[in-house]
């Protein structure tokens, strides 16, 4: 028995040398935060060393790390989906408001001006600027609002399941990304001058 | 009139919820049509529904896009994972 469990540290150390980079750059490119995507690698590291026997070779070790690592950073999303301590995204009031504050009171745009910015949308999908202030103006949604628009192409569930994730409903999903989205456009116009 | 107008003419603020509504749920032949004739008379709106799928691909593009780097983890933290490991 110890023989093996000597084997799987030697077999677990060549991968940390092997992915670690690979593994903490796709961390740090889905949680855009260096510290989160270091403990999210150590993590997968270390379920990957406590589960290993089932690790039959059948994948390649990379694929297999990488599967482990996927369900981290959706759990890490779940996690901070339901908790609101040290966020600087605001409360969903502040984004039911804010987003109502773009129409008036007969509920129509209160500025019926077409943003320049919007002129040019084929480029700025390349700016890497603008992808910068993209994920900025993500960051600054409420938290449940942020995973709502995100899981989609963090996961591969369903909009049922996500809904369930979210404890919310199919109707109030829509809801939610419609929200997000008007949040998102005058972040953008805010933002990108 | 007026009446009839407003039956068949959304505000823009609802007229925006189904412009994002109709990407998750085939809206209904009324909504439809409330969305037809909205969007005829309005140019922010419209454009709105531009916006939209547009912040759609932006968002994808942030999770899809290829890598163009390859980030370094700091040897401190591979360093403290290979003694975790030792230590297990």
């Amino acid at each position: 028995m110890e023989v093996i469990k000597e084997n799987s540290k030697i077999v677990l150390e060549n991968w940390v040398h092997q992915f670690s980079d690979e593994l903490f750059s796709w961390a740090l490119y889905k949680t855009s935060s260096k510290e989160t995507a270091e403990d999210l690698v150590q993590e997968t590291f270390l379920a990957a060393f406590h589960k290993i026997d089932t690790f039959q070779g059948k994948s390649q070790p990379k694929t297999w790390l990488f599967s482990i690592l996927n369900n981290k950073v959706i759990d890490y999303y779940r996690l901070s989906a339901k908790t609101t301590k040290k966020t600087f995204s605001i409360s969903e009031n502040s984004g039911y408001e804010l987003s109502d504050g773009l129409f008036n009171e007969t509920e129509n745009w209160k500025n019926n001006d077409i943003n320049p910015i919007w002129d040019q949308e084929e480029e700025l999908l390349d700016n890497p600027e603008f992808n910068i202030i993209m994920q900025d103006c993500m960051d600054d949604l409420p938290q449940k609002w942020k995973f709502a628009v995100t899981s989609k192409y963090l996961t591969d569930k369903n909009a049922d399941e996500i809904c369930q994730e979210l404890e919310i409903t199919v109707s109030n999903y829509w809801q939610i990304v419609h929200r997000a989205k008007l949040l998102l456009k005058k972040c953008l116009e805010m933002k990108w001058l | 009139m007026q009446k009839i107008m407003n039956m068949m003419v959304n505000s823009c603020k609802k007229t925006t919820e189904l412009i994002d509504k109709q990407l998750f749920t085939p809206l209904t032949a009324k909504e439809k049509m409330q969305l037809q004739v909205h969007k005829s008379m309005c140019k922010t709106c419209t454009a709105y529904e531009h916006q939209s799928k547009f912040i759609d691909t932006a968002i994808g593009k942030l999770f899809t896009g290829k890598l163009k780097v390859n980030i370094k983890m700091p040897e401190k933290k591979k360093n403290k994972i290979l003694e975790e490991i030792k230590n297990s």
